[in-house]
């Protein structure tokens, strides 16, 4: 057996790389092709890849200490900054973590689940829309991608009409929701979502049967489904390869086991077989976000109930599907008003691991869109210091003078600088 | 035997020897506790992972308590043909806070592998038969002895270090 190499590295300069590797490829923290900072490094023998490596930290946020200092209240604001495109899905697990703690959750309305409900699916859409179009681009598809980051602004409208924002709802309380979905907001909605499948039922029809695009990711990148068992993925990457499990359907949480909808699995394993659980995902969302308009006709009830601020001793765990995969949270109170542990588990750093390996014995030419495979997105990855400044024309500020100016700035309509 | 511990056995499909369960604690259906000291936690573990089957680890929590650090484990038992997951909250107890060592788990699930570096940063937890414990997520001028989610250092002071270090940083050439 040999020794076991750790695909999490600290070194950066090659100097440990694996035997019988000639080139070595680095790529990040500040890259063209990767928005996110991380740094890869690719072992190669001639054009094959040997070993793909890591290194992750660059950006520390201590968001997890930070909830410490911070009342339950004001952390609903902070957690959805866990990540800037799923943050809906982090504000759920968060207010479903308090509920639970506050002993509230069976005095949640239907209406304000369903609500929820409503906000997930539409953050799945746009991530999952937005993720298949830069894979195209990764891919040399440049078409691919203007033509889905243009149909994706159709439910960045309707969440924007429904929640005020385009990305970062903030729909979710602890008790309920913060808004309602008025019924005369419903068939505008209903109308654009249908527009959305008929162009997402395009987008597949590209993906399965254009060639070129084809071509660059069918049996690309395979994982086999006893390394995906091994390496422990979640989300699309390990339905992808054939490991059938989604939170809301082995674990249902708000009322996925109330509405009938199809969980989307391959066993391929390949790049393809992950973008496609991604296309079918979104189509099953929207299906499941119409479902949700058909049950909020007939359901009322109260959509915010009150929690007391001070949570109650206790621990609870709890998850919620993703876009990228199974997302985990850990709370634990000590009866004051602050948490005494949060913890915050996003699901790309399960991901990484099984990305990498992925890698092994691939052409270097393949590397982009395997890596683009997992979704990276890495503030799921390091959410741990806070580095809290800003350094523009040597202006240091601390968290509270950089307050008192946005109030100012406001207040009196002055430039902020 | 308390009728917690017959229910996860009844799931798993295993006995779990009483000695090495220090409790069981059933926090909703399907979603169980399970404490255990750290001298019994590599033992038991063993059980889940080779006679029950559990192959997914969700990820490790550490927490400090007044005089011991928790260690948590959040580990699913997977039931393919039910797509059905019972989540288990596996604690390893009674981590000793001046001397903390405890058995890594990483033969059991490779996933522990960076997961117990994550806990290692932050709260200077050692895990005995890790095959790579180094630093993963602090950066590379964060001082070895600060263990910033310990309860002891005050969020003032996880700011001037970071300051300290952008500013260190910023001067090397």
């Amino acid at each position: 057996m040999t020794e076991y190499r750790s695909r999490f590295r600290t070194l950066t300069d090659g100097s440990d790389a694996p035997e019988g590797a000639d080139h070595h490829v680095f790529i990040g923290p500040q890259h063209p092709w990767a928005e996110e900072p991380a740094h890869f490094i690719i072992h190669l023998k001639g054009e094959r890849v040997v070993e793909a490596n890591i290194r992750i930290g660059f950006n520390l946020r201590g968001i997890e200490k930070a909830m410490e200092n911070r009342t339950w209240r004001q952390n609903v604001m902070l957690v959805p900054r866990a990540c800037g495109i799923c943050s809906a899905v982090h504000q759920n697990v968060y207010v479903r973590v308090v509920d639970k703690l506050a002993g509230v959750e069976d005095q949640i309305s239907e209406r304000a689940r369903l609500i929820r409900m409503f906000s997930l699916e539409a953050e799945r859409i746009h991530s999952h829309i937005l993720w298949y179009g830069i894979l195209a681009h990764d891919a040399g598809f440049d078409t691919m991608l203007h033509i889905t980051w243009r149909d994706r602004e159709i439910i960045m409208d309707i969440m924007e009409e429904v929640s005020g924002n385009r990305v970062n709802y903030s729909i979710n309380l602890p008790g309920g929701v913060r808004r309602d979905i008025r019924p005369e907001q419903v068939p505008s909605i209903r109308e654009r979502l249908a527009k959305l499948r008929k162009q997402v039922e395009y987008h597949k029809k590209v993906f399965t049967e254009e060639a070129s695009i084809r071509n660059r990711l069918q049996d690309v990148g395979i994982l086999t489904k006893e390394d995906a068992k091994k390496t422990t993925p979640n989300g699309p990457t390990a339905r992808g390869s054939g490991l059938p499990f989604d939170v809301r359907k082995t674990y249902p949480y708000e009322m996925y086991d109330k509405i009938d909808w199809d969980l989307v699995y391959y066993t391929e394993g390949d790049v393809l077989a992950t973008t496609l659980v991604r296309v079918d995902e979104t189509l099953a969302s929207i299906a499941i976000m119409e479902r949700c308009l058909d049950q909020l006709e007939s359901t009322q009830g109260e959509l915010l109930i009150r929690v007391r601020p001070r949570v109650p001793e206790g621990k609870y765990m709890t998850r919620a599907e993703a876009p990228r995969g199974e997302d985990i949270h850990y709370g634990i109170a000590n009866g004051t008003d602050k948490p005494e542990r949060y913890k915050i588990r996003a699901p790309s750093l399960g991901n990484i691991d099984a990305t990498l390996r992925r890698m092994d014995s691939e052409y270097i030419a393949d590397m982009p869109v395997i890596l683009r495979s997992y979704d990276p997105c890495f503030s799921c990855t390091n959410r741990v210091m806070l580095i809290n400044e800003n350094t523009g024309e040597k202006l240091i500020l601390n968290q509270d003078e950089f307050a008192q100016k946005a109030i100012k700035a406001k207040k009196y309509n002055r430039p902020f600088f | 035997m308390s009728a917690e511990l017959k229910e996860l056995e009844s799931i798993l499909n295993v006995t779990l020897p009483e000695k090495l369960v220090e409790e069981v604690v059933k926090v909703e259906e399907g979603h169980f506790d399970v404490l255990t000291s750290a001298k019994n936690a590599y033992d038991l573990m063993k059980i889940l992972h080779e006679e029950a089957g559990i192959y997914h680890l969700s990820t490790i929590t550490g927490y400090e308590k007044e005089d011991e650090f928790n260690i948590c484990y959040h580990i699913q038992h997977r039931i393919e043909e039910e797509v059905r997951e019972v989540p288990i909250n596996f604690i390893v107890t009674k981590v000793d806070k001046k001397n903390p060592k405890t058995p890594s788990m990483f033969d059991f699930f490779e996933a522990a592998e960076y997961y117990e570096r994550e806990v290692y940063d932050f709260y200077g937890i050692y895990f005995e038969n890790h095959p790579f414990l180094q630093r993963l997520i602090l950066p590379e001028r964060w001082p070895d002895d600060v263990k910033p989610m310990k309860k002891e250092y005050s969020w003032e002071q996880m700011r001037e270090i970071t300051m300290k270090i952008a500013k260190e940083g910023m001067e090397e050439k």
